[in-house]
């Protein structure tokens, strides 16, 4: 289990995940693989269902109770070099990992305060549970935090959380998930359901935090604008798979997968009139039965005859971008045509 | 400009006494606390003046009542009895019901209950602090433990929905609602007490044994708990189920609120999730539950108090009815009402206390 690279904190390596469902399973996340280096911010995108969310609830142990981990390992690097498995660790172990290593901010921020409890005793109450539980610390800690997200800390520590308006909320509990310093922080769509100059700020904030604080990110979006701007690596994820995977600037200007171009040309431009909005035909596949071969080969307009017979490998191309495709060329050209 | 809105400011001010008197009473009702201690006694007064008009259309009235037991056991004439009955007590049944209400609302507003009409020289406040202390007792007794075993178990189910455990308490809890309270005060009394003697029913009679001293002192407790003990088993049966199934409800929806799904992801405690987390959040709706249930209770204590012969307010109301005193069966109304009222009226004014979204006309 030592053979992590240094510079790399969360590595997981053929991650399967299955739902049991009544009408069968579903097979949620499929041979996943991916490293997270220090300090580095990795979007997942993909379509609703896709299987980011399952993706990322694996790596603090949060699957809903029908859920199975059927293969694979996640691989934890702690600051001193030690290795753990998540997947392994014990309950006790697990309840001080979640928030003190890795911290997670759900989808749907509006709800994730306790109602009758302050901002003040929600903060206390997490740093105590991970045994700091001097509270004049921790409120110095949490106003240093509260005014890092760009609020006005005292009034917000004091606050009840009905009294905060739906951004306020978010970035209140941006600032608690690095409370006790996590090396990880996943975010789970940190800014839908928020007006589009809330989004802006919470944006920056993250920026301005990950500058200050280094710790490295996972964040789930749809919203590939929030992915170019926030990401060192984006990773398009397709029917529980990861497709697609590299540096930012590699994926949105040189996708290699018909299903990462297709969901770029699906974007609305800016810069020059569109009548009608491009979108990728035909839906997400059903994950109890999927496709055979490539999973998207019934929507691709690459498609091949192999195609629906091989399962492509995400195989190396050009340093660090990888793709799961059998017709890059043909994406390639597409590409050349358009511009 | 100035011209343009003046005429409408002198509008707005008040030009009499007397709109300014309505203005200062306007702002008094706006004080949130003034306006619900308001209410309460409006609430008051139109139950009790209710209650007065209803107790006058039973049939017979005290005299007549007392008139035929002693013609049935003395064998007199109707007209020497009735002049027996009607000497002794300051009843006059001819009096009209308007003439009888004003005198009593007259001596209410004095805080005057009045005499008792077939007990006459004993004021029916001195019956009511008698008998009130214990059934607030036994009532208090059982619904307080009624609700935290309800809300233990209710988190129980919640926790383990869907197992043997969970199916078993939720028959248990319908079964146990099903039944009636007065029912089940039989049930105990013939099944326990008779038919397998694990008690003798006719020890169990009043509120404590006659020969211990009232006091701090371990045979008075003692024997006050055991006289109680029955009335207080039958109130937690008749209301326990309720407690459990709501509070099943409520703690399964709250489990599926973000707020427990972060806190879980925080690494809390489960200890720290389960109460401060789910189980005072699952609690908010069944605290106004409870105090609607105060009054239930209250009312339906004067079968139970009857059943196993606890004398509480309710046996002294049964007690009443059937001689048909009036005086005393309005007291224990009034009391009935107010303790309801003012269970809703602290109800109002804690829930804040649990939950700081509501607290807001006061502060704001």
């Amino acid at each position: 289990m030592g053979k992590m690279k240094d510079d790399v904190v969360l590595q997981v390596d053929d991650l399967s995940i299955v739902y049991h469902t009544i009408r069968g399973d579903v097979k949620a996340t499929n041979n996943v693989s991916f490293e997270l280096r220090k300090g580095e911010a990795m979007a997942l995108i993909g379509e609703s269902g896709s299987g980011k969310t399952t993706i990322s609830l694996s790596l603090i142990r949060k699957l809903p109770k029908n859920a199975e981990v059927t293969q694979g390992q996640v691989l934890y690097q702690r600051e001193n070099g030690e290795v753990q498995d998540i997947l392994q660790l014990s309950n006790r172990q697990l309840r001080e990992f979640r928030w003190q290593d890795c911290a997670m901010v759900f989808q749907g921020a509006q709800n994730a305060f306790n109602p009758v409890l302050k901002v003040s005793k929600q903060f206390e109450d997490t740093a105590r549970a991970h045994g700091w539980s001097d509270k004049k610390a921790v409120r110095q800690r949490s106003l240093e935090l509260l005014k890092l997200v760009r609020l006005d800390p005292e009034r917000v520590y004091d606050a009840y959380p009905h009294e905060l308006s739906g951004g306020m909320k978010q970035r209140t509990l941006l600032a608690l998930s690095v409370l006790l310093s996590p090396q990880i922080v996943i975010l789970d769509e940190p800014t839908t359901a928020l007006d589009i100059l809330t989004q802006r700020a919470i944006i920056d904030v993250l920026n301005d935090m990950q500058e200050k604080l280094n710790f490295s990110i996972i964040f789930i979006s749809h919203d590939l604008s929030l992915a170019a701007e926030m990401a060192d690596v984006v990773a398009t994820v397709y029917a529980g798979e990861i497709i697609e995977i590299g540096p930012v600037n590699d994926m949105f200007y040189e996708s290699l997968h018909p299903y990462t171009f297709g969901l770029l040309a699906a974007v609305p431009k800016l810069d020059h009139e569109q009548d009608v909005l491009t979108s990728i035909k035909g839906t997400p596949p059903n994950l109890i039965n999927p496709p055979s071969g490539c999973k998207f080969h019934p929507r691709c307009r690459f498609v091949l005859d192999r195609c629906n017979v091989d399962v492509p490998a995400l195989t190396e191309d050009l340093g660090s971008h990888l793709a799961a495709c059998w017709n890059k060329e043909a994406v390639v050209e597409a590409r050349k045509e358009q511009v | 400009m100035v011209s343009q809105t003046s005429p409408m400011l002198e509008d707005a001010k008040p030009e009499s006494a007397t709109e300014r008197i309505i203005e200062r009473a306007m702002k008094i009702y706006q004080n949130y606390i003034l306006r619900v201690l308001l209410q309460a006694v409006l609430t008051v007064w139109a139950v009790t003046s209710f209650t007065f008009i209803l107790i006058r259309l039973m049939p017979g009235n005290p005299i007549d009542v007392l008139v035929e037991q002693i013609l049935v056991q003395e064998g007199i004439s109707y007209e020497e009895a009735y002049a027996r009955v009607a000497s002794s007590f300051q009843f006059d049944p001819d009096a009209s019901t308007l003439d009888q209400y004003l005198d009593w609302l007259g001596d209410l507003i004095r805080f005057d209950l009045g005499e008792s009409i077939t007990s006459p020289g004993t004021k029916v406040i001195d019956e009511i602090a008698r008998f009130l202390p214990w059934t607030v007792f036994a009532v208090g007794a059982g619904l307080l433990i009624s609700f935290i075993l309800g809300i233990v178990l209710g988190m129980a189910m919640a926790y383990y929905r869907n197992s043997p455990l969970d199916h078993l308490l939720s028959l248990f809890a319908s079964f146990i609602t099903g039944i009636p309270n007065y029912i089940w005060g039989l049930l105990i009394v013939i099944i326990l007490g008779i038919q397998f003697g694990l008690f003798n029913v006719g020890q169990l009679r009043g509120t404590y044994a006659s020969d211990v001293e009232i006091g701090f002192n371990y045979p008075f407790i003692s024997s006050a708990l055991a006289h109680a003990a029955l009335p207080i088993i039958t109130y937690v049966i008749s209301t326990l189920g309720g407690w459990m199934l709501n509070m099943k409800s409520s703690t399964m929806s709250v489990l599926n609120e973000d707020y427990v799904n972060v806190a879980e992801a925080r690494g809390l405690r489960d200890s720290r999730i389960i109460s401060a987390y789910v189980g005072r959040n699952a609690m908010l709706p069944l605290f106004t539950q409870l105090t609607i249930s105060i009054g239930f209770v209250l009312g339906s204590g004067v079968v139970i108090e009857e059943i196993f012969v606890y004398w509480g307010l309710g046996h002294y109301l049964f007690a009443s009815i059937t001689t048909r005193d009036y005086t005393s069966m309005q007291g224990v109304f009034l009391i009935l009402t107010m303790t309801v009222v003012m269970a809703n009226v602290l109800a109002d004014l804690g829930y804040g206390l649990l939950d700081p979204r509501v607290r807001v006309s006061g502060e704001k």
